[in-house]
């Protein structure tokens, strides 16, 4: 791809003889805001370590804007990180934390001054500009982490669970204000995390990661809708997904006869998706938990432990229970090989 | 009841076998006679006055200082970067690399001063003053790499890293970030070397030459010669001088925690 800003072609990522990335291709347009989306240990860190230029590729090559960074220094790539550990400098305050790469590059004190306070001013801190960061709560330490990178306008701003420390209220309040900044400097964004509603929330294309490997890559809607592994399905809430064997569910515990056949090699549905309180199989409710505006129950079956919602209105029933569910084939979704 | 009596009196009796030879050589010093003896002859303050009379006192009050902040001052210039190295690269044989930097505390100086007296000065002809330096650098320097070491250990390495995208050179960021951080560690190692090296005695020893003598070796030849109460009073001067820099220290940078 041409109009990429950042390419990264057969990326082989290793500590030591210790493989993490065998093989990662990814192409990333201008302006746009990834998602890099996985269970921990897949290599997300790694991954961004070896963008910003912190670890070097055992083989590969990194380009950005159509040139070879690869054997660039780290300091001379244009790159902004916000670390998943902050790394705030312990001796500054906040506003010097903030102003730190604004002197390095030699701005006039005034023009530093208007940055930083409006830098802090972004993130909500600016109540907070002479504290060390010692003396900050760990959501403030994440927000001035943020604030530090933002403010050094970098062509590509990557970003290691960013919201991860942040309360429901603020994380929401943080991702609309990354969006803002998104919309309103046009800086290149890869965001890691571990949670696919933020994914899904704030990402134009998502990348999903399992092992080092790209497992998919696609918008939004495209992974939630069509995910295309199980690995996928699972991650993006198809918590019930059942091998599929003549006209039979297999599952963890054992297999339950269906009245369907389908030539899919998996059969996945959504907890919102299983029907209870009717159908043709029995289940014992194992556990129950208030979600809001839905109940979700943990149901023991022939298959082992299915997860069932239902919207809070309807009846309730208890731990203990036995109750008839059913697993239709028009609600499930089929993954093939 | 009688327990805490016990534990007061085991605290008592300890503080007075500390600070007890401390208290007589205060009093000695204090003495009016020309002899040292204690209890002393009498209250003066002449001996004390004395001290300051001492025309190789002074020489090698001098010699005493500069060896111990020039020496302080050269470890902590090597010191600094060797930790540094040892706790951020990997680097192969780190362990015994610090087992030899750690080396001339671990052999009696006896040894080290004869063996620097052998084969550094007499075959390459240094100067007693060089060669003292040279020594008390390397007495130093485990010192300094180890306390030094020990704040760096405690030092995260990413926000280097965070440095370094900010902007900073690798060595920018030691400057800018590393060395903030490790301040009070360089200065309580500081500390530490110039008290150890002020009050070295057996490398001195060899290494001192004619009319180039570090403070306690003057004062041991010159108690040879002169059985007078001025030797007490100047011990008592250097002891209130070392107390008076571990208490600054400590009032300003909390030294115990590095100790
Ligand atoms: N310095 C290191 N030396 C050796 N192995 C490492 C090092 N750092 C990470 N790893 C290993 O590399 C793999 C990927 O680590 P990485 O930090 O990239 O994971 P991650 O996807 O960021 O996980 P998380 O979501 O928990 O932050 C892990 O298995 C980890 O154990
Ligand atoms: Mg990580």
């Amino acid at each position: 791809m041409s109009n990429s800003i950042l390419s990264l072609k057969k990326l082989n990522l290793a500590y030591n003889k210790t493989v993490v990335v065998p093989d990662l291709d990814l192409d990333v347009r201008e302006g746009e805001l990834i998602a890099l989306l996985g269970p921990s240990g897949c290599g997300k860190t790694t991954t961004m370590r070896a963008i910003a230029g912190l670890m070097a590729p055992h083989s590969g090559t990194i380009h950005i804007d159509g040139k070879d960074v690869t054997r660039m220094p780290a300091n001379k790539r244009g790159i902004g990180l916000v670390f998943q550990s902050y790394a705030l400098f312990p001796h500054l305050n906040a506003f010097e934390n903030v102003a730190f790469g604004l002197r390095l590059k030699k701005l006039a004190e005034t023009e530093i001054k208007s940055k930083v306070e409006h830098g802090l001013q972004t993130v909500g801190l600016a109540h907070l500009a002479t504290r060390k960061p010692a003396e900050m709560s760990g959501g403030q330490q994440q927000r001035l982490s943020l604030a530090r990178s933002l403010v050094m306008e970098p062509k590509i701003l990557l970003l290691d669970e960013p919201l991860s420390n942040l309360d429901a209220r603020l994380r929401l309040d943080m991702r609309t204000e990354l969006q803002r900044v998104q919309r309103e400097t046009g800086v290149t964004m890869v965001f890691v995390t571990h949670d696919q509603s933020e994914a899904l929330a704030l990402a134009d294309r998502i990348v999903l990661m399992k092992d080092g490997l790209i497992e998919q890559i696609g918008t939004p809607s495209e992974l939630y809708n069509r995910p295309r592994t199980k690995f996928a399905a699972d991650f993006f809430g198809f918590e019930n997904i059942f091998k599929i064997s003549g006209n039979a569910l297999v599952g963890d515990a054992g297999s339950l006869q269906v009245s369907y056949q389908v030539d899919a090699e998996y059969l996945a549905w959504r907890p919102s998706a299983v029907t209870v309180g009717n159908g043709s199989y029995n289940g014992k409710i194992v556990g129950v938990a208030f979600a809001g505006e839905h109940i979700e129950y943990v149901l023991e079956t022939l298959l082992g432990q299915i997860t069932a919602s239902s919207p809070a209105a309807e009846r309730k029933f208890k731990v203990g229970e036995t109750i008839k569910f059913d697993l239709p084939l028009a609600s499930g979704f089929a993954l093939y090989p | 009841m009688n327990s805490k009596l016990a534990s007061r009196s085991i605290i008592v009796i300890t503080l007075l076998f500390l600070i007890g030879p401390f208290g007589i050589i205060i009093l000695a010093g204090l003495s009016a006679g020309d002899f040292m003896t204690f209890p002393p002859d009498g209250i003066s303050l002449k001996w004390y006055a004395k001290v300051f009379e001492v025309k190789s006192f002074r020489a090698s009050f001098a010699l005493s200082m500069f060896l111990a902040i020039g020496g302080t001052i050269a470890a902590l210039l090597l010191g600094i970067p060797a930790a540094y190295a040892i706790s951020r690269y990997k680097i192969p044989f780190a362990e015994t690399i610090k087992t030899i930097v750690a080396a001339p505390i671990i052999v009696p100086g006896i040894i080290v001063g004869l063996a620097l007296l052998r084969y550094l000065v007499v075959p390459l002809n240094f100067t007693v003053t060089i060669a003292l330096f040279l020594a008390h650098t390397a007495l130093v320097l485990p010192y300094a790499v180890r306390v030094v070491s020990s704040s760096l250990n405690n030092l995260r390495s990413d926000m280097e890293e965070a440095a370094v995208l900010l902007g900073c050179s690798r060595v920018g960021a030691f400057i800018r970030v590393v060395l903030p951080n490790i301040r009070s560690g360089v200065l309580a190692a500081f500390i530490l070397g110039f008290v150890t090296s002020f009050n070295q005695v057996p490398v001195s020893l060899f290494l001192s030459g004619p009319g180039v003598r570090t403070l306690p070796i003057d004062m041991l030849s010159y108690m040879e010669m002169t059985y007078d109460p001025s030797v007490a009073a100047l011990s008592a001067l250097l002891a209130f001088l070392s107390v008076a820099i571990v208490f600054i220290a400590e009032k300003f940078l909390g030294f115990s925690r590095y100790v």
